[in-house]
């Protein structure tokens, strides 16, 4: 079990390492945190495909997610967005449902990484990090509004 | 908005159940010191607090698995929540039941000139450990095997076995607190003769109440494996029973050999 447990965390490891980030986000937005993966048991290189034959009573987003893991898919858009450095003529792109949300810059890889610096993007206001100067835009991709479910109008779509 | 949510989160809807668990507990507790102190009409709202707690508990959990089982809501990390819910509430009551066992030794290691400097008490009638007691501490343990039965029946998705596996390990669990039943219909003291009572059946009948916790929880499991809710890759539910359940029938092994026959001889 603890050889498990640890593979996979090594291999979610050099994973990140892989796509090394310049931008951390925060959960604000659109409420998305990180969950671990320590419990993901579905041999997804197998020849089992449908859902029926892992777990066939499975409905809802239950079902959504197997689904999507059967495919090698991830239902769920939990990870903090990545991508090159931002800068002026080139911003990092930061997606969000609403018209802010909380980001981490991380600064830029090796010995330019820095202590992760957390601020509010706001829509309209680009930001530039004060340690590194990346520069972040946020882009709205939902309704817009606030983040924190007291809207004036909308009121109805928050779940 | 489900179409399009993009985090694995439970967002739960309101529900009245929080309050109204809240007010059966009140009712209880301030039902029960009445009692316990011959108030005017203390059984009636002891009765009535209990019977609004267990109609909440009913009516809350059944909420959980229609969210769970009926409406998939709960994806792989929405079932992290009940899991380390479940290991912390057992992790509490190890260390409740931890309180009795040494209010029991503190007792009974240095036992007070009051009783004679004697344990068991000067005057105190015991049980002999090597009856009933000893009869009734191999049954727990057996039904833990039965219920490693049912678990492994499940994983292997034989569904009709592990329904008989959980019959026998619910037969077993009423076995062991029918004798409980026996032992203290027939034993020589009571909780109010001395600290001896007070300890033996404050540290046997707790224990013997989380049994029929565990009985109750591995009942409801029973009944939904029946029913074909708990799968191959999702049965949090009957996870949570049995680790209840090896908590409960480790521990009897403490009272027996610490209150049964090291301080009953």
């Amino acid at each position: 079990m603890w050889k498990r447990a640890a593979s996979l965390l090594l291999a979610r490891r050099s994973a990140v390492a892989a796509q090394r980030a310049p931008a951390i986000s925060g959960s604000a937005a659109s409420g998305l945190r990180r969950a671990p993966a320590f419990f993901s048991t579905l041999d997804v290189g197998q020849a089992r495909t449908r859902v029926e034959d892992v777990m066939p009573i499975a409905t809802g987003l239950e079902r959504e997610e197997i689904e999507a893991e059967l495919q090698g898919k991830k239902r769920f858009d939990m990870d903090a967005p990545v991508g090159p450095f931002g800068t002026k003529e080139n911003p990092a792109i930061i997606q969000s449902y609403f018209d802010k949300r909380i980001v981490g810059c991380p600064g830029d890889e090796g010995e330019d990484e820095h202590d992760v610096v957390w601020f509010w993007l706001e829509k309209g206001k680009p930001h530039e990090c004060p340690v590194c100067t990346q520069y972040f835009k946020l882009e709205v991709i939902g309704n817009g509004g606030n983040p924190d479910g007291h809207d004036d109008e909308d009121d109805h779509h928050h779940h | 908005m489900i179409e399009s949510q993009r985090h694995s989160y439970h967002l739960v809807d309101p529900s009245p159940w929080p309050i109204s668990g809240s007010l059966g507990a009140l009712a209880t507790t301030v039902g029960g010191v009445m009692y316990m102190h011959s108030f005017q009409g203390g059984a009636t709202l002891l009765s009535l607090g209990l019977i609004f707690l267990l109609y909440t508990m009913f009516v809350w959990w059944r909420d959980v698995l229609r969210e769970s089982t009926l409406e998939g809501h709960h994806t792989k990390a929405v079932q992290l929540g009940p899991r380390y819910g479940s290991i912390l509430f057992i992790v509490s009551e190890v260390m409740l039941l931890f309180a009795f066992f040494w209010a029991s030794s503190h007792s009974s290691l240095a036992p007070t000139v009051e009783i004679g400097g004697i344990w068991p008490p000067k005057g105190i009638g015991v049980l002999d450990p090597w009856e009933i007691p000893l009869l009734n501490t191999p049954i727990l343990p057996s039904s833990g095997a039965a219920v490693t039965w049912a678990h492994h029946a499940i994983l292997a998705g034989k569904e009709k076995r592990a329904v008989y596996a959980l019959v026998a390990t619910v037969s077993l669990a009423l076995v062991s607190t029918g004798f409980q039943g026996m032992e203290y219909y027939q034993a020589p003291s009571t909780i109010s003769d001395s600290i001896y009572g007070s300890t033996f059946f404050l540290a046997t009948g707790f224990h013997g109440f989380h049994v029929i916790i565990g009985t109750l929880f591995l009942i409801v499991c029973g009944i939904r494996q029946y029913l074909g809710h708990l799968t191959k890759k999702h049965h949090v539910g009957f996870e949570a029973a049995a680790w209840y359940w090896h908590f409960v029938d480790v521990v009897r092994l403490f009272p027996f050999v610490s209150i049964y026959w090291w301080g009953g001889i």
